[in-house]
């Protein structure tokens, strides 16, 4: 009896929910970066409102990433609804605190689904999942360098105007 | 499984049954790459993707609370299959007899995965 279902597509049911979950976190990122981009926007943050706009995007393409590898090894993507995103914060701090909750709550997820790949010796999605942990390693050290600048310069006087001039200059370039 | 070699052997026969119960056996053609499902009177071609919709369907049936709800509602559901040419009509204990005959067929499905790796791909 021919193995038809495996000639139909290379990864597993299980390894498809799970990166079909993975797409609807990235697209509930980029909306919340979005949502942050606007809040700061609003509150006179203009870098910080730039940086935000820029991480929505890149969660975007994350988004797309996943979705293409899905199609390319014969699954089914689902394209999610986003709901549920909140429109103000409490405080500009309280801003880069939940982005940075946001980036662990991604790597936790993936490094989620590669333990089902090792599981499964499902080494292709491996792979793939690689160039994501490089990512996650950029994306956790962005947000909780941002998060530092309040400690290392302080909210007092025009520390938060600081802090907002700087948050547009973190960049990872470690050779690591 | 043994019903299941004995009808590969047959050279007119294209379909290997995958997996039977007593209310119904879903048989698989590997000319046509697809399977038949034989069960509630009426035997229905299923293609990869509409296997995989009829699974996802019936397993999303929450048997339980059909079970515990007292409505007086006919316990009755309408599996439709979007793209599907067939769609089927059944009550709570067929809805149970064909989730236990996917469940199997599933199983099987899996098992022949693992025989057809060990005896064909992996070079030993």
């Amino acid at each position: 009896m021919k193995d038809i279902i495996r000639a139909k597509c290379l990864i597993s049911s299980d390894v498809e929910t799970l990166i079909n979950q993975q797409i609807k976190k990235e697209a509930h990122s980029s909306s919340i970066y979005l949502s942050m981009a606007s809040w700061c926007n609003r509150n006179g943050y203009d870098f910080s409102s730039e940086y935000f706009f820029k991480q929505a995007e890149e969660e975007r393409m994350h988004q797309l990433k996943f979705y293409k590898y899905i199609l390319d090894m014969g699954g089914t993507a689902i394209s999610p609804d986003v709901t549920n995103i909140k429109i103000e914060y409490n405080s500009f701090r309280e801003v880069f605190e939940e982005a940075l909750e946001q980036e662990i709550a991604v790597t936790q997820s993936i490094k989620n689904i590669a333990a089902r790949c090792h599981k499964e010796q499902d080494y292709v999605t491996l792979e793939f999942l690689n160039w994501f942990f490089r990512e996650q390693r950029e994306e956790e050290y962005k947000a909780r360098r941002a998060l530092e600048l309040f400690d290392v310069i302080g909210e007092e006087g025009t520390g938060r105007w600081q802090i907002d001039k700087h948050v547009g200059q973190i960049k990872y370039d470690s050779e690591a | 499984m043994q019903n299941m070699q004995e009808l590969t052997i047959l050279p007119s026969v294209d379909f290997s049954e995958v997996y039977s119960t007593g209310s119904g056996s879903i048989y698989q053609s590997d000319s046509e790459n697809c399977w038949y499902i034989d069960f509630a009177g009426k035997l229905a071609r299923f293609d990869y993707r509409n296997l995989l919709k009829l699974k996802k369907a019936v397993y999303q049936i929450d048997i339980e609370n059909l079970l515990l709800n007292s409505d007086k509602a006919p316990d009755l559901e309408i599996i439709f299959i979007c793209a599907c040419d067939h769609c089927y009509v059944l009550s709570l204990i067929q809805i149970i007899a064909l989730k236990e005959l996917l469940q199997g067929t599933f199983v099987m499905l899996d098992l022949n995965h693992i025989i057809y790796d060990r005896l064909h791909r992996i070079v030993a």
